[in-house]
């Protein structure tokens, strides 16, 4: 607790009142008597996080096409990579797997080797519950359920210094996730256009009410609210400070207007804001398909589709900074190998996840996906995890943000990796 | 030694007496009677005020001015008890609910009645109304007014409209009810069998199973609410056990059939034996159709039903039991509410069979419930080490559920929920055990299982006063009630709780809302709740009426200072507030900060423009919200007009709205936003 950042510990209300005023914020105060802090200005590495509520058919997103097996088990949810039948077929990546055709943006960053899929990756503890499993996915511990904080917290505080500023760690989320639980400081910001205290038309009543707010929340014996409010403060003041409101993407990209097209614009600008962020996270819902959950249209596609078109127009907006940025996806199971009698799939173990970077080891499907004969299949009936998330996760975080203390972001966790980042 | 030792012997009568005194309570004609209860807040040094501002910010959606006094008045046991009986008159909050004239539909009424964009569509160009593709050929304009008359000649409504009045309904009573503990318990149980309304299928039935169904069975028996959730239709289709059937009867053979069916078709037209138009062929695209879309056991509702409902994730159960559960449920469904959806084949069949010979042969048909047992599975199953036999039909559902009500994972359960929404986010085992042992001993009697927890120490000691941090609804109906509010326009608070984190009756999952502090506090939801103080203190939030110095009983302070006392002891009763007061004061006794915002109060006067029809505004999407994709075309669309909106109210319109001081309403503002008013 007590190596949370304490930028604000020394500071009272005058010191404060006056940075509201337009006096030097206390952080760059703080910052420049503190040789442990990053300048603001300095290019650290980003790693953006995506999880997909609701646990995503990996069958269906990148498909073994050639397994007689899965074609047999899913008569009409099976695609298939052959041009004779369909006019939409799946994308074939290698002679063996075939990625959705509703994700064909992904395909050139597939082929430049920049973009790399996991497969058969999942939990070693087997809940088919979705609660739990994001829960432990998120907590990254996967057999202990009192662990209360999340991975991604763990590896702010492993990054070897304090945050320069409250953007350090940022959720585009309406409620802080699971995997930001914890002592190092993290922000939920939904809307970065919302993120102040507003009094319409009379800017100085909602200044001395933001001063009064934040007086009392300094106070507070509650100690999340009195947490919470400080980060809240220290980044409404950053914000002041950018033009969030007319933000113009680079080099043409275009944003879906859905969820997670805002999600990663938002996230994207902070990127270029140059506000000191590392970890940042968002997520999209929608993945379960218990029921019609279609082919090559449908549920299923409409999803893979948002996903994929808005991870590629963050890409392509961030051409400037694509060397500081690596991307992550992550579900927290996959489904049932055999469809289920009403046009979907039911909770299953195993599914694939998506990571994108400069230094990933990209145009690769990984992981060790077995035949889906069902002597092959966890239970009988899915996908077994042949790859643990944490050694994708663990591995990522090493050489992107170069978190090499696994036994603290995974504890009870064997260190293994596969490859998915270049140099192992 | 010897002190000690009676120290300890002494605690241990107190809490030992807790669950003997409540075995006490008689509950004959359905009335818990708590006579000879004094509840333990005297040895916790609580005064009986103090003791009526925790028992008040626990069971009611917060004080109202001079409540703590009326309960004082006919005391805390008493209050409470009536509060458990839910028989205090509501004739006021039920004359102004009149004016939604959904809230008294039943399910068959309201399935019938309200219809998104796209039923209604359908059913005008089944009328032979609108031309099946008409979008190229009829303007706009034209095409909506033909739709609208088809409505208004047929009484159909928008769904948006069903979905306000009942968003706005939950607001009201939450508001406004005599009996809050109903209400609170209501939005409990709802949270805990929660039906979204991201769910298209459900979104019908939800008005009917908030009444009918949960705040019915609030505060009775937990196997009642089960059971009365398991069979409508709201949970039916939120977790889909309504479409699964009997997989060994049908799904193989479905899959490899709807197979065989399309191999025969593609043949027959190769061969030209085929015409697209045939009988055959069409008979033939309708039995694929049907396999892929009806057939089939789903396990939604099995899993959810241990895993959220009753046994609790860690309650004992595996797979196995999932999978068999699901079986022992298959065949419980709808009964159609129109001709739709085989509603017509069913009728034909009842009145060919006759109601008394499916019943023999095992159908079951309770208002909106059907037990279809030709999708029943007939094999037996095992479901936590129980037997269910090949030919129980309806029965093996009934057993497993009353067993699931009676488990003692689920008593442990529903309580540690029960003590985490009334006492604080994590409560102590020893609290959560006694109150699991009630359940067990008194068939899971909902009300003396919360009387059992009221009269635990655990209740009242120092470690739950203001622990509770209130959600977004709570925030919102405390302000409401502090204020003596009165509210017109209820979506317009929706709008903020909606803001603020809570998006009543749409969190998606089946969990429900989390009941953590943490989950609703983050610095991005924390700004949104101080601007709510300062929006609706200020009159900013249209369709929400007070009157700050008739609070004071018209009087006015004479000082920001003394305003900031006086408003702070009414709107926090009981609470500490020095600290709060010490640290304003300087604020706003600071001659420059007053003169500056004067100044910028007549500067905006300029800028006046007119307060935007927000409320149409939001209102009017709802009405209009059909699938999923046109809602969230929507959203967009709303979130624009928002951030266009011209400022609301210049401070002269709001100084006279408020019938006082800008001053005043800022300082109630920011007392709502403060960190203690979030505390309950």
């Amino acid at each position: 607790m007590s190596t949370r950042r304490g930028f604000i510990k020394s500071t009272g209300a005058l010191a404060l009142f006056a940075a509201g005023l337009g006096g030097v914020p206390s952080f760059i105060a703080r910052a420049a008597n503190s040789n442990k802090i990053l300048s603001p200005y300095k290019k650290n590495k980003k790693l953006v996080c995506i999880f997909q509520r609701g646990a995503m058919d990996g069958l269906m997103a990148v498909t073994p096409f050639t397994d007689e097996y899965l074609k047999a088990a899913r008569p009409t949810l099976f695609m298939s990579a052959a041009k004779v039948s369909s006019s939409n077929p799946l994308i074939d990546l290698d002679g063996r797997f075939g990625l959705h055709p509703s994700m064909k943006a992904f395909e050139p960053l597939f082929r430049e080797k920049r973009l790399g899929i996991v497969h058969a990756v999942g939990s070693p503890n087997n809940t088919r519950s979705h609660f739990d499993a994001q829960d432990y996915m998120e907590s990254g511990t996967p057999f202990n359920k009192g662990t209360n904080t999340g991975w991604l917290n763990r590896a702010v505080g492993l990054l070897g210094h304090e945050a320069a500023t409250p953007f350090q760690a940022v959720s585009i989320t309406s409620s802080l996730p699971k995997s930001f639980y914890g002592d190092n400081a993290s922000l939920a910001i939904n809307n970065l256009q919302d993120f102040a205290i507003q009094m319409r038309g009379n800017p100085m009543a909602a200044h001395m009410a933001a001063k009064s707010f934040e007086d009392l929340y300094d106070q507070t014996s509650s100690s999340l609210l009195n947490k919470t409010g400080k980060e809240s403060f220290e980044a409404v003041k950053m914000l002041q400070k950018a033009d969030t409101k007319n933000y113009k993407p680079a080099n043409g990209a275009v944003y879906p207007d859905n969820q997670i097209g805002n999600s990663l614009k938002q996230i994207a600008q902070l990127i270029k804001m140059d506000v000191g962020l590392e970890v940042a996270f968002t997520e999209c819902g929608g993945w379960d398909t218990h029921y019609n959950q279609g082919t090559e249209t449908g549920q299923f596609s409409r999803n893979v589709a948002d996903l994929s078109n808005a991870i590629t127009a963050f890409w392509t907006d961030l051409a400037a900074y694509q060397d500081e940025v690596t991307l992550m996806t992550m579900t927290e199971f996959g489904r049932t190998v055999k469809q289920n009698g009403t046009g979907g799939t039911d909770h299953g173990r195993g599914s694939c996840l998506f990571v994108l970077g400069n230094d990933v080891n990209g145009g690769i499907v990984h992981g060790n996906m077995p035949i889906l004969a069902k002597e092959n299949l966890e239970d009988g009936r899915d996908v077994p995890v042949t790859t643990d998330f944490r050694s994708v996760f663990s591995e990522v975080a090493d050489k992107h943000l170069s978190i090499n203390d696994d036994k603290v972001l995974f504890p009870e966790w064997d260190g293994k990796k596969i490859g998915v980042m270049r140099g192992y | 030694m010897k002190r000690y030792v009676q120290t300890i012997f002494l605690l241990f009568l107190l809490i030992g007496s807790a669950p003997i005194l409540s075995s006490y309570m008689g509950a004959e004609n359905g009335h818990v009677e708590s006579k000879s209860i004094k509840f333990p807040y005297r040895q916790a040094g609580l005064t009986d005020r103090q003791a009526a501002a925790h028992i008040l910010g626990r069971f009611t959606y917060g004080a109202t001015p001079g409540q703590i006094d009326e309960v004082l008045k006919i005391g805390l046991e008493k209050w409470f008890e009536k509060q458990l009986d839910a028989n205090q008159p509501d004739d006021s909050l039920n004359a102004n609910l009149a004016q939604y004239e959904a809230l008294s539909k039943d399910n068959k009424e309201i399935f019938n009645t309200y219809l998104d964009g796209g039923q209604i569509r359908r059913k005008a160009i089944k009328a032979g109304l609108i031309p099946q593709d008409s979008s190229g050929r009829i303007e706009y304009k034209e095409r909506k007014e033909m739709i609208d008359s088809f409505m208004k000649a047929n009484g159909y409504k928008p769904e948006g409209e069903l979905i306000r009045q009942l968003i706005n309904q939950k607001i009201l009573r939450a508001a406004y009810s005599n009996n809050q503990l109903q209400e609170v318990m209501a939005s409990f149980w709802y949270n805990h069998f929660n039906v979204s309304l991201t769910k298209n299928e459900s979104i019908r039935f939800v008005p009917c199973y908030e009444r009918d169904v949960i705040r019915a069975n609030s505060l009775g028996k937990f196997g009642d609410l089960l059971l009365a959730t398991a069979k409508s239709p709201a949970m039916l289709t939120y977790l889909d056990n309504f479409r699964s059937v009997a997989s060994d009867n049908n799904n193989v053979n479905s899959e490899a059939g709807a197979k065989r069916l399309r191999e025969l078709y593609a043949q027959q037209l190769r061969l030209g034996k085929l015409g697209d138009t045939s009988v055959l062929a069409k008979e033939i695209a309708n039995k694929i159709k049907g396999f892929k879309n009806s057939q089939g056991l789903n396990e939604n509702y099995a899993r959810e039903i241990m895993e959220l409902h009753t046994l609790g994730v860690d309650g004992g159960y595996t797979q196995t039991d999932v999978t068999n559960a699901a079986k022992v449920l298959t065949g419980w469904t709808i009964f159609p509410m129109n001709e739709e959806y085989g509603g017509t084949q069913i009728k034909k069949m009842i009145e060919k069979v006759g109601e008394d010979k499916l019943k023999e042969q095992g159908y079951v048909h309770d208002g909106d419930f059907m037990f279809a047992v030709n999708k029943h599975d007939k094999t037996e199953k095992v479901v936590l080490g129980n037997t269910f036999s090949a030919k129980g039909g309806y029965e093996e559902g009934l057993k497993l559920i009353d067993m699931l009500a009676h488990h003692k994972s689920t008593a442990h359960f529903i309580c540690k929920k029960l003590a985490a929404r009334f006492v604080s986010d994590n409560p102590p085992a020893s609290l959560v055990d006694r109150m699991a042992q009630t359940f067990l001993d008194k068939d899971g009697d909902i009300r003396k299982v919360l009387l059992t927890m009221v009269n635990s120490p655990e209740f009242w000691s120092k470690q739950a006063l203001r622990e509770k941090i209130k959600s977004p609804f709570e925030l919102t109906i405390s302000t409401v009630r502090a204020l003596n509010a009165k509210v017109t326009q209820p979506y317009q608070l929706a709008n903020w709780i909606n803001k603020m984190g809570e998006r009543i009756y749409y969190y998606q999952a089946p969990t429900g809302f989390p009941d953590r502090a943490q989950y609703w506090i983050n610095s991005g939801s924390l700004l949104n709740r101080m601007n709510f103080g300062l929006a609706l203190a200020s009159k900013r939030i249209p369709g929400v009426t007070f009157d700050l110095t008739a609070l004071n009983n018209n009087h006015e302070p004479e000082s920001a200072e003394a305003a900031l006392r006086v408003y702070c002891k009414l709107l926090m009763p009981e609470r500490n507030v020095e600290e709060t007061v010490k640290r304003l004061i300087p604020l706003i006794n600071d001659p420059e900060i007053h003169n500056k915002i004067d100044a910028a109060a007549t500067k905006s006067d300029v800028s006046a423009a007119t307060p935007p029809p927000a409320s149409m505004t939001d209102d009017n999407m709802m009405m209009t919200t059909s699938n999923t994709d046109s809602k969230k075309t929507k959203e967009v669309l709303k979130e624009k007009l928002n951030r266009k909106k011209a400022p609301d109210y210049t401070i002269t319109q709001l100084q006279a709205n408020a019938g006082t001081n800008t001053m005043l309403s800022q300082v109630t503002g920011i007392i709502i936003g403060s960190p203690e008013f979030q505390r309950r």
